[in-house]
């Protein structure tokens, strides 16, 4: 019996007390933690398999770039693993949870500077354990008038996690990966480099020009096990002088289409600017409702109930979110184009004046829509209850038979397992995002193994329709990766025996093994 | 707002930073005042859930402190857990004596 609660695996324990040692040496006892009650917080997952599966060996908290230096060469001397994270709440992905049994997660929350906010070329440059809450604090503390895009778990969650696992946010910044500008990365072997510009000593633009001089390499760190990143730059949104947030409602379901094909070349032409949403009945009624309240019945949640109750509580099968942005007479020019555009596809456009202040729906997405920090969508985890949540996030063309397409399919699906389309679109430029929020009880271990067959379900129907997924939760990192095909998992994996032969970092992540 | 010679300076302090990381000479220090106590934790973190309607009311409870520390390291249904690197052990002892401790509001 060993008295870890899981082992780097091909690991001994003598070895693993050799390793922890050393790491005890460079962070200090506080900040290595071994023991299984203190390891609690880094358990919990809100994904539909067992915790054991995804335990992690120890948690080590550095609080600079030369102490990640020295535990890399720690792990290379004795095999052990991984998995960094920044903020760790990575929910319906993984949460703080590593891909594989038996990783040492390396948590960066304690690296938690805001090193540069440049009010004049509006970016910033921050460590991982940064929160979007800290960044939103220090902006108006300092009186800046820049903007932040935070996810939902804005408050608790960070800018550096959030883009390396491209993650989006809407505003129209939302698309974070695209406004990232330079890292500086520990590699494997213990050498730092910066991307970009950030490799010119003397350089004062490693956060204006992305590409530098060469092969782009920021995106090789992304959903990847390259690298540990130890700082990002990205782009800040210049607060602009006037907003103006609004909702399209949708009578039928099917009006998806015609929402979609209008959305689309405001979208391209940058009329409509920012990643705004397209949520359906159930989105809207399990924000603010628990299922028992709604339905009692068994199975799939019927169309009927959802379209009855969306009717009597105002919302429609399919809520446009979006907002313009600019000085009052840009908004009042566009507004005319948006406004007649959504008015002649059949939708009921509505403004805060409309739907007075009262109403929770809009303004958490009026908040969310101008990088505010609100939670109040995940209201979502009350529908069924049990802290069960794992999200299926298939990447969509912004046309309205394909999204008419993925819904029937997600519905079938979903509906073979008695779960219910709780679904958005977060709007791309070209793309969508369909966000699927697969909410099942985790205390039910009947419905945990019905979510965890129809994620697979769902990925395998996809595939075969020629979709993917944008991004997935650490127990189908492997499954995701075989979708995309054998040419690009061997690369992946040639370039991660060529940077990390000993295969230290993260392995499993994105389904990239040693 | 800062003035272009603050935010000269800023820069040109930030530079230097930046020249000490290359040499491995970044100074060891996190934000140590991240929270300032209990009430302060609760306002800037747990409100979100907690005086929105999507986590439980927790205030005017007398939740046991014992209770509201454990709810915290272990998570419990869709509350998430937080680790000691996100909330150290000493300014969850005071947020669990505030919990205990408020009236209801």
């Amino acid at each position: 019996m060993s008295k870890y609660i899981a082992l780097p695996k091909g690991v001994s324990e003598a070895s693993f007390d050799k390793a922890i040692r050393e790491f005890k040496r460079i962070l200090g006892d506080d900040h290595v933690i071994v023991d299984a009650q203190r390891l609690a917080p880094y358990l919990k997952i809100m994904i539909p398999v067992a915790i054991s599966k995804h335990s992690p060996s120890a948690a080590i908290m550095p609080v600079s770039v030369e102490q990640i230096q020295r535990i890399v060469g720690v792990c290379n001397k004795y095999k052990v693993p991984v998995w960094p994270i920044s903020t760790g709440k990575n929910f319906g992905y993984g949460t703080a949870a590593p891909a594989t049994r038996g990783q040492v997660v390396l948590d960066l929350r304690r690296m938690n500077r805001i090193i540069e906010v440049n009010p004049d070329l509006c970016y910033a440059l921050v460590e991982p354990g940064v929160t979007y809450l800290q960044l939103y604090e220090y902006i108006k503390q300092h009186n800046l008038p820049l903007w932040i895009d935070p996810p939902i778990p804005g408050p608790i969650a960070g800018p550096v996690g959030n883009t390396l696992d491209r993650g989006v946010g809407y505003t129209p910044y939302g698309e974070h990966f695209l406004f990232q500008c330079g890292m500086e990365v520990v590699l494997a072997n213990g050498e730092v480099l910066r991307t970009g510009m950030g490799s010119i000593p003397e350089s004062n633009t490693w956060q204006v020009f992305k590409w530098g001089y060469g092969p782009y390499l920021d995106g090789i760190f992304t959903q990847s096990n390259y690298g540990i990143v130890t700082k990002m730059g990205f782009w800040l949104m210049p607060a602009p002088p006037a907003y103006k947030p609004f909702v399209v409602r949708y009578p039928e379901e099917n009006d998806i289409v015609k929402a979609i094909d209008t959305i689309r070349p405001l979208r391209i032409a940058q009329i409509m600017q920012n990643a705004g949403t397209v949520s359906n009945a159930l989105w809207e009624t399990a924000v603010l409702n628990r299922r028992a309240d709604v339905y009692s019945g068994e199975g799939q949640i019927p169309d009927s109930v959802v379209q009855k109750f969306a009717r009597e509580h105002g919302f429609g099968a399919w809520n446009v979110y979006s907002a313009l942005y600019g000085t009052e007479e840009q908004i009042a020019h566009n507004w005319k184009i948006i406004s007649a555009a959504f008015k002649g596809s059949g939708g009921e456009v509505l403004t805060q004046a409309d739907v007075g202040n009262d109403d929770p729906l809009f303004n958490y997405r009026r908040d969310a829509m101008r990088g505010d920090l609100t939670m109040r969508e995940f209201g979502l985890y009350n529908w069924r209850g049990g802290g069960g949540s794992m999200w299926f996030s298939p990447v969509s063309q912004a046309m309205g038979s394909e999204t008419l397409k993925q819904m029937a399919m997600a519905k079938k699906t979903l509906s073979e397992f008695g779960l219910d389309y709780v679904a958005l679109f977060i709007i791309g430029w070209r793309d969508m995002h369909h966000i699927i929020d697969i909410l099942y009880d985790r205390s039910d271990p009947i419905e945990m193994n019905k979510a965890h067959d129809c994620y697979a379900g769902l990925l395998g129907q996809f595939a075969a329709a020629g979709y993917g997924t944008y991004r997935t939760n650490v127990d189908f990192m492997d499954k995701v990766s075989e979708i995309y095909g054998p040419v690009k998992r061997d690369l992946y994996r040639r370039l991660k025996r060529a940077m990390d032969p000993n295969g230290i970092l993260a392995p499993g992540k994105s389904g990239i093994h040693i | 707002m800062l003035t272009g010679r603050q935010r000269n300076i800023r820069l040109a302090c930030a530079c230097i930073a930046l020249g000490a990381v290359l040499l491995g000479n970044w100074p060891q220090a996190g934000r140590a005042d991240e929270w300032k106590d209990g009430p302060d934790t609760y306002n800037r973190v747990c409100s979100y859930c907690h005086e929105t309607g999507v986590g439980p009311k927790i205030t005017g409870r007398h939740l046991p402190a014992a209770y509201v520390q454990a709810i915290v390291r272990n998570g419990y249904k869709a509350m998430p857990a937080f680790r000691p690197s996100e909330i150290d052990d000493r300014i969850l002892g005071e947020l669990a004596q505030y919990m205990s401790n408020t009236e209801d509001q």
